[in-house]
């Protein structure tokens, strides 16, 4: 069993009289694509700012390659390859495209090689997320959906090993969505990252991840197979209402 | 015996203005992320408007609380909407607000104080009101300082109490808690901003009139209560009506011991020491849950 | 321009600068010394204050550390000497004091430096009253006017160099990063406190070395003079109304202003304070970008977003 690239091992975050992430364990894997899924309020994205260093965990570790990161500042997991997205695209507003991108390649990325060159050069990266023609325009500049993919652009920069997706599909197209997850099983595929992908739309992810884990109400409720988790009793109860009735249509 | 109570006296007296001016910028920061930084401004013109309204208009300062409550309420709004409202609206950012009302605040402060130079002069002024000592328990205490204490005092719990059990409490702490949820719910914060920051400096305003009770003014007499407001924030949690209140009083102990032991002088060295061990030691404050 | 350029620019005219005193009246270099001082001040205050928009009110507190340490130093210690070290303490005076209080919210920081000049004047004046027995001192010899020009040309230079050199840096950059989404910035791995440790003793260098430099002026120095609320003032105001985010501005404010004040706050120094006052307020409601922004729109046109951004 290969070791895990990023390891979160009984990790609770409680604000006050809240327990917003509870024990929670994940293991992902290098070459690994892991959608993270769960109904509103169920702390995926509370999970992934203690993934990220955003949040500091009330309880449990976090490993990155084997280093224990518990508790360091953010920068500290950035520079060990941990690069995220967030769930309203955050881009520095001032800066253009490129400075934006080149951004994460002059910190985080410093310290690291690409398995591939081409991913080295931030307009590389920006023609690979067919942003190459906003290259100049500020990033405030750009529409929501084309901000979701600069910030993947950044997090590219980063030369990340661990890259954590929070709901790139919002308010995008079933093509939109499609090309974008292309993407990402490409620079997956190409730089062996381990991708950790939250997403709201179900469905979506269900056709790109192999693994899904389940969180609801903060705790994790299955973790495994995309199609057996589809069908688990306790996955479709959470979430009864929303996407589970159809979800047990389709299955 | 008495000695020590008289210095405990002294403590929470100072403490009790302390706390007065804190908690009308604890409800502000915490409300809006205005951190005004001329609060103590209108600390000064609380205490010449009192000064004037006793020595121009013979009225006793204490029956006058009221009208300088009111007078600096109604500065207040107007100060909010000329000055901070325009912020709120335009700053693409929480930090842009914060950022911007620091640079008006910092305005602000050179205009008032100023303005108060230029209509007083940098002269002492003062009055002398119920300057008779009493003594209680051995200690002497002058009969001034132990009523502005009770009222400082009076009126920081009846803040606490309108917040507590009002409606306009109920949803200054609902809005402080969550922004967004408070708005779904129908309270409107373009009448809240306003009047949270109107009672923020009428509170500033009540702790100068007090203060002119027992010491002289000067136009630069505010600018100290800014920062030691600050630092009874950080003791006692922003947010935290209650923690402001403690935290005066514990600040005001602080350095009237503090003093004793070392030096006049050395108060705000030792003010900020206890704001960097506070910080170092326990940043959500010292009464945060 | 390119960064060598400014730089060039910037040398040529310190170059043509120090030809002054020789060609100025007593009264005119005074007036260029105030103007040099300011746009010292400005320049290297916004050097952390305008990337990051965080607001440092400290200015006063350094200002008056460089002041005091030449006072100190003032039989036995050479001119320059004392203009290094007065530059050298308030730089460690602000990493100490940003390594504790930078990583607060930024009105935290902006209400404890604006603390911070009267903490430092009650700690020198308990000093000086307790241990040196003497309220304010004399400076017995002060250099000439032509070396503190001097002086003062050669650090409002090396303001400006290490503005432009930060600028452009990565240092530069992780500052732009800090004061877009701080948190963002962190995530893409800048050690953001380290970071802004840096550049706050940076700028408080210039502001203690100014300081230093400019006591001499004063021959009697005592902790009220030093430790003007004013000075600190009329540098966050320079550099706003100049334009916060570039370097030029500040330089061209410092000038506007510096002939602003020599004439009016003698005059009329409550009436103009209230004014500048009612000024910065304006100016952050309706302007907050200062007149460099005014320039750029209306030079740029369309484009002038796009110039905005470029590094």
């Amino acid at each position: 069993m290969r070791e895990a690239l990023l390891s979160a091992k009984g990790v609770s975050v409680r604000f006050g009289g809240l327990l917003a992430v509870d024990a929670v364990d994940l293991d992902v894997h290098a070459g690994e694509m892991v959608g993270v899924i769960g109904p509103n309020g169920a702390g995926k994205t509370t999970f992934f700012h203690a993934l990220s260093g955003v949040l500091v965990p009330t309880a449990g570790r976090i490993v990155v390659a084997g280093d224990d990161l518990t508790g360091k500042p953010a920068h500290a997991y950035a520079l060990h390859g941990v690069a995220r997205t967030f769930q309203t695209p955050r881009v520095f507003k001032d800066m253009t495209a490129v400075q934006n991108v080149r951004f994460g390649l002059e910190f985080a990325g410093r310290t690291r090689q690409h398995a591939h060159d081409a991913f080295d050069d931030p307009v590389a990266i920006l023609d690979f997320l067919g942003l190459a023609g906003a290259a100049s325009v500020p990033a405030g500049g750009l529409t929501p959906s084309r901000q979701r993919l600069l910030e993947i652009g950044m997090a590219l920069g980063a030369r990340p090993r661990v890259l954590l997706l929070d709901e790139v599909a919002a308010g995008l197209t079933h093509a939109e969505v499609d090309a974008t997850a292309q993407l990402i099983r490409r620079v997956r595929d190409e730089l062996g990252l381990a991708v950790v992908w939250i997403e709201h739309a179900v469905r979506v992810l269900m056709n790109y991840v192999e693994r899904v884990a389940v969180l609801h109400q903060g705790a994790k409720i299955a973790d495994g197979d995309a199609r057996a988790v589809a069908r688990d009793a306790a996955v479709i109860e959470a979430y009864l209402g929303e996407d589970g009735a159809s979800q047990r249509r389709v299955a | 015996m008495a000695f020590w109570f008289e210095l405990v006296a002294t403590g929470l007296i100072t403490g009790g203005i302390y706390a007065l001016v804190a908690l009308g910028l604890n409800l502000q920061y915490g409300l809006m992320r205005i951190m005004n930084i001329s609060h103590g401004e209108f600390l000064m013109l609380g205490a010449y408007l009192t000064w004037l309204g006793h020595t121009v208009l013979g009225v006793n300062p204490l029956a006058f609380l009221p009208a300088v409550a009111l007078a600096l309420f109604v500065l207040g709004v107007a100060v909010y909407w000329l000055c901070f409202r325009r912020i709120v609206r335009t700053a693409p950012a929480v930090e842009v607000i914060e950022a911007r009302s620091l640079l008006v605040g910092f305005g602000l402060l050179f205009l008032v104080q100023n303005a108060a130079y230029l209509m007083w002069g940098a002269d002492l002024r003062g009055y002398s009101f119920l300057a008779e000592p009493i003594e209680i328990g051995g200690a002497r205490l002058m009969a001034n300082r132990l009523v502005i204490f009770a009222f400082a005092v009076g009126a920081s719990l009846l803040l606490l109490a309108l917040l507590r059990w009002t409606l306009i409490g109920k949803a200054v702490r609902a809005m402080m808690q969550s922004p967004v949820g408070a708005q779904l719910v129908g309270i409107d914060t373009r009448v809240l901003h306003p009047l949270v920051f109107g009672l923020g400096l009428a509170m500033a305003g009540v702790a100068g009139a007090l203060l002119s009770m027992v010491y002289e003014i000067s136009p630069g007499m505010g600018e100290p209560y800014t920062v030691t407001a600050l630092i009874v924030i950080v003791l006692g949690g922003l947010g935290s009506a209650l923690g402001s209140l403690l935290g005066g009083f514990l600040l005001g102990l602080v350095e009237a011991f503090g003093m004793h032991f070392t030096s006049l002088s050395l108060k705000m060295l030792l003010s900020y020491a206890v704001l960097i061990g506070v910080l170092l030691a326990r940043p959500k404050g010292l009464f945060a849950r | 321009m390119t960064r060598r350029d400014s730089m060039l620019a910037t040398l040529t005219a310190a170059l043509a600068l120090s030809a002054l005193p020789w060609l100025m009246s007593d009264f005119a270099l005074a007036l260029t010394l105030t103007c040099l001082m300011y746009a010292g001040l400005a320049v290297s205050w916004a050097m952390f204050c305008g990337a990051t928009n965080y607001l440092s009110l400290a200015t006063a507190a350094f200002f008056g550390m460089g002041a005091y340490v030449t006072a100190w130093g003032a039989d036995g210690l050479p001119y320059g000497v004392a203009v290094l070290l007065g530059g050298l303490t308030a730089a460690a005076f602000a990493a100490l004091v940003g390594a504790a209080v930078l990583h607060l919210r930024g009105a935290y920081f902006a209400v404890i430096t604006f603390g911070l000049g009267e903490l430092v004047r009650h700690a020198i004046t308990y000093y000086e009253k307790a241990y040196a027995g003497t309220v304010g001192r004399v400076i017995a010899e002060p250099p000439e006017a032509i070396p503190i020009y001097f002086a003062v040309l050669l650090l409002t230079a090396l303001a400006v160099l290490a503005a432009l050199a930060v600028r452009s840096s990565r240092l530069g950059l992780a500052l732009r990063g800090i004061g877009s989404d701080e948190e963002r910035a962190r995530t893409l791995g800048v050690n953001t406190r380290r970071e802004k440790i840096v550049a706050f003793s940076l700028s408080a260098f210039f502001a203690g070395a100014l300081g230093a430099a400019m006591a001499v002026r004063w021959t009697y120095i005592d902790p009220l003079t030093v430790f003007n609320p004013f000075i600190g003032f009329q540098t966050v105001l320079i550099a706003m109304v100049g334009g916060a985010h570039t370097i030029l501005g500040p330089i061209v404010s410092a000038l506007l202003f510096s002939l602003l004040t020599e004439f009016l706050r003698l005059q009329f120094p409550y009436l103009f304070l209230s004014l500048l006052g009612l000024l910065l307020i304006l100016l952050v409601l309706y302007l907050p970008g200062g007149l460099a922004s005014l320039i750029d729109r209306w030079r740029l046109g369309a484009r002038w977003r796009r110039w905005k951004t470029d590094a």
